[in-house]
């Protein structure tokens, strides 16, 4: 399992890349350990974009075929992009955590990103 | 069959745990006994996919084994178990079900193999084995003998279109008939090969001896590279069972369900002079059950899981989901779920996904065609 340096991280396993695509940005998707533990991910629902989301919000659902689990708005802001393969093919999140199975795209209000961790701060909460 | 969690005391663990190990499995507790939920490298929906169209090899090993021996044995069992035994002859299975003689609910459902009228085997669900016994030794005649034989055994599931290519080329038998079973011997080793299983494909159950487990597997592995074979998990098997229809005890069937109500009839010899239950499930029967075991199909993209309620289009509880998973063949929700009679087939329900009812039509399983009989 794998968790790039160049990635932020958040205690509910998920992961943000600073920039991301669209200007102003951040890019958010589950780590490999997250898309371990789930199994195989069958259902994506992503928020929509234009969408306001509040920091540590529920604002999406991933289905694998044994378990659910929510997804959470890492910073809080804007929903500027989210990820429309995963609708035919979400495997993608399982096969691809930190490249095409990303999930959505935030343009963050202001700073707001106090909270999250570096990669060997999360590595140590999965370790301990 | 069964899902019970652990109660507390240590897991058990089958003959090919370090196999499992080897393979990087997800161990999950399951009746009591620590079994691989899925392989490193597969996953449910890959596993489940090679048992529908290649071959898949699962370790069942949590599934309890015991003999019945003595003069009357058979008798004994006919006269306790639901279905019929006078159905079947020497070298042939049978599904069948333990239930309570007074409230008629189902202690377990079972597979009996029967050797001769003084001889039978039993494969009750891992976490029943031991109540299941409880109930053949408790009535049984003077004579007849109960052996528990659970840890001295292993159960391998060889299951999909090409299971016969595998067992051949490793040297098994293998054409003989649904539900019927042959004694053989592999490189020293005894195995009872069972045309059986809990898929829905064609496949064989083997019952081996716990020290020849490892060597069995291993030959089916090797055997099975040319042909696909994957190593399968629990998991595979919950959503290759759900697709069919199949109850699972403890989920769709427990001892708070009948026969009746399980749509389980078929599996009762409702003409046979006894059985445990036989009073009340006849009368249930004649009365008509106030609930049934149904399929639900979604209409969305919504995947049921055990608990959730069932309500009309307008509301009113009718019922909950017993089952329920994302079905890798059809790509959409499936569940089973006990509901009021009044519900009838092609009726559109909603069920309560997390707070959104969402679209359901009433199907008669199996979801999934198959030629299990082929």
């Amino acid at each position: 399992m794998t968790f790039p340096d160049d990635l932020k991280y958040t205690a509910e396993h998920e992961w943000v890349r600073d920039p991301g695509e669209t200007p102003g940005s951040v890019r958010v998707g589950i780590t490999s350990f997250a898309q371990d533990a789930l199994g195989d991910i069958v259902f994506v629902q992503l928020p929509e974009v234009g969408e306001t989301v509040a920091a540590g919000a529920v604002i999406g659902e991933l289905e694998s075929t044994k378990s659910v689990s929510e997804v959470y708005a890492p910073l809080g802001g804007e929903v500027v992009a989210r990820n429309e393969a995963l609708d035919a093919t979400p495997e993608l999140v399982n096969t691809d955590p930190y490249g095409e199975g990303w999930l959505f795209e935030i343009r963050a209000d202001e700073g707001g990103a106090a909270d999250l961790l570096d990669a060997d701060a999360y590595q140590a909460g999965l370790d301990t | 069959m069964s899902d019970e969690a652990d109660q507390g005391t240590p897991l058990q663990t089958s003959p090919l745990h370090e196999r499992h190990v080897a393979l990087g499995a997800k161990l999950a507790p399951f009746g009591g006994w620590q079994m691989p939920l899925e392989y490193a490298g597969g996953g449910v929906v890959r596993e489940h996919t090679a048992v529908r169209e290649a071959v898949g090899l699962f370790d069942v090993s949590h599934l309890g084994t015991a003999e019945v021996r003595g003069p009357g044995a058979v008798a004994h069992l006919d006269g306790l178990l639901t279905n019929d035994l006078a159905r079947i002859g020497p070298g042939q299975a049978q599904y069948t079900l333990l239930c309570d003689d007074e409230t008629g609910g189902v202690v377990d459902d079972l597979i009996v193999y029967l050797h001769d009228a003084e001889r039978a085997m039993l494969v009750p669900n891992a976490a029943n084995s031991a109540e299941v016994l409880r109930r053949v030794r408790e009535s049984a005649p003077e004579g007849v003998e109960v052996e528990d034989l659970h840890a001295a055994r292993a159960v391998l599931a060889v299951q999909g279109p090409r299971a016969e290519d595998v067992l051949r080329e490793v040297g098994l038998p293998v054409g003989h008939d649904y539900m019927s079973f042959v004694e053989a011997d592999l490189d020293g080793a005894s195995v009872v090969v069972c045309r059986t299983g809990y898929t829905g494909e064609v496949g064989y159950e083997l019952v081996v001896d716990a020290s020849s487990a490892v060597a069995v597997w291993d030959a089916l592995v090797a055997a099975g590279a040319a042909y696909g074979l994957v190593a399968c998990g629990l998991g595979a098997r919950d959503t290759l069972r759900t697709e069919m229809g199949y109850p699972l005890h403890g989920q769709d069937i427990s001892p708070d369900v009948t026969p009746v109500q399980a749509r389980l009839g078929w599996a009762v010899g409702w003409d046979k002079p006894r059985f445990a239950g036989k009073d009340v499930l006849v009368a249930e029967r004649a009365a008509k059950p106030s609930r049934l075991l149904r399929g639900l199909l979604a209409q969305v993209r919504a995947i049921p899981r055990p608990g959730m309620q069932v309500t009309t289009t307008d509301g009113t509880p009718v019922g909950t989901v017993t089952s329920g998973t994302f079905s890798p063949t059809l790509k959409q929700g499936v569940a089973l779920a006990l509901l009021d009679r009044a519900v009838g087939l092609d009726d559109e329900v909603l069920v309560d996904v997390r707070g959104r009812g969402q679209s359901f039509v009433v199907t008669k399983p199996p979801f999934v065609v198959t030629d299990v009989r082929a």
